[in-house]
């Protein structure tokens, strides 16, 4: 691969999702975690708002560019490259059935593409369009993926994990006293978004992540 | 470029395979394809744009996208069509450049003039007349607002809403460069030649 990575800094272990509650009259929990994110924290950041139109997400995506982030953290927003565009974020993450990163890469040389992949066939149409990393779950039982059916499991993360040459994220119910096994299977680092929602225990809940995935 | 007036414009029908339509009405003389599909994923959206783009060039149409800068992007489209919920058209500008067309939904005045000055190419303008293809959160606008927008803008419009047969001319005498339609191609038996008597239609007492 010698696609155009933002190679300097490597990825953050932690990667938040946003709650996808996101109100379109402003007051976000999304910004009052970004002002929470510790200094020392660095962290990836998908700003994921289905129910927002575009207008509304760019002007999310503008405030929480606007937010200074810790050192190293980059903010993507899920699958619209032309709102990473306008509001100058770090990149893209893209949905199973989304683009796929060469169809935008040439848009924008320098973002970070990541892919959600829930299969080995997934993962190898994401690796081979040059994505930058993976997102595979749900390894738990989440909320907000019960509609979807049972969890995968550590063991197919683990599958994920040993078959991908790209960093891979684990999402989907994890807690800082299970994180430990996504990280053993061989996870790059680990992706939230129900966790985060409680912002009184937000830094708390990100330091003990960030202790699991430490390397 | 904005096609020569009068021109047809057809937006997709989110209940038929796009390409389909596309290809079809462009037989029957389309000068202009918008493709709009609120549920279809990205990956779906990209490879019908790639097909269309296709096809609108075979016939020297314009192939625009509804809503989605990126996608529009990805598949070199000639450009997008913005409603007010949807990216600025002067945010969109920055993204597509000058070349690119950039058309946007106005239901006042004061919108179309606001999309004049985000350096919008051309004016939807509707709903003129009542319209079962979409629900509607007012009334109808009627010809004397095309009219009197036409008076105050210098961008080309095109009229949407209930747009049929009978009325087609008229819209153009009231000032509109050309019509779009949904149902009343695609909802027929033969889109192509729904499409080719709504072509001709345009020009009835336009010589």
């Amino acid at each position: 691969m010698d696609h155009n990575k933002l190679k300097e800094t490597p990825l953050p272990h932690l990667y938040l999702i946003s709650s996808g509650q996101e109100n379109p009259d402003g007051g976000t929990l999304l910004l009052e975690q970004l002002n929470l994110l510790p200094r020392t924290l660095s962290c990836m950041v998908q700003i994921r708002e289905k129910q927002l139109n575009a207008k509304q997400l760019l002007t999310l995506a503008l405030k929480a560019r606007a937010c200074a982030l810790p050192y190293g953290s980059m903010l993507l927003v899920n699958e619209r490259i032309d709102i990473a565009l306008a509001a100058r974020l770090d990149g893209v993450h893209l949905p199973e059935n989304g683009c796929y990163p060469d169809n935008l890469r040439p848009l924008a040389p320098k973002m970070i593409f990541g892919c959600s992949v829930h299969s080995p066939e997934s993962l190898h149409l994401a690796e081979k369009s040059g994505a930058d990393y993976l997102l595979f779950g749900p390894v738990f039982d989440t909320p907000s993926k019960r509609k979807y059916g049972a969890p995968q499991g550590l063991e197919k993360l683990g599958q994920i994990c040993r078959i991908s040459t790209l960093p891979v994220f684990a999402l989907g119910g994890i807690t800082p006293e299970n994180g430990e096994f996504c990280m053993a299977e061989g996870a790059y680092g680990i992706a939230g978004l129900s966790i985060f929602k409680d912002t009184s225990r937000f830094v708390d809940t990100l330091e003990q992540f960030y202790r699991i995935v430490s390397p | 470029m904005i096609p020569s007036s009068p021109f047809l414009c057809v937006i997709t029908d989110e209940a038929l395979c796009p390409v389909t339509v596309a290809e079809l009405v462009l037989k029957g003389g389309a000068a202009m394809i918008q493709l709009r599909h609120k549920s279809a994923s990205g990956s779906q959206l990209f490879s019908w744009a790639v097909e269309i783009r296709k096809l609108c060039q075979k016939y020297r149409a314009l192939f625009i996208i509804n809503d989605r800068v990126d996608i529009a992007m990805a598949s070199e489209a000639d450009g997008v069509h913005l409603g007010q919920q949807d990216i600025p058209a002067n945010v969109a500008r920055k993204l597509l450049g000058k070349e690119r067309i950039i058309g946007v939904s106005a239901s006042s005045l004061k919108e179309a003039l606001q999309a004049e000055k985000d350096g919008a190419n051309y004016i939807g303008f509707g709903h003129i007349y009542p319209t079962v293809s979409k629900k509607k959160e007012f009334p109808p606008l009627g010809t004397e607002a095309l009219q009197n927008a036409a008076n105050s803008i210098s961008l080309p419009i095109i009229a949407i809403g209930g747009v049929t047969l009978e009325n087609a001319a008229t819209l153009i005498s009231c000032g509109a460069t050309g019509v779009a339609v949904i149902s009343a191609v695609s909802r027929t038996d033969d889109p192509s030649w729904a499409a080719s008597e709504l072509v001709a239609a345009l020009k009835w007492n336009n010589s």
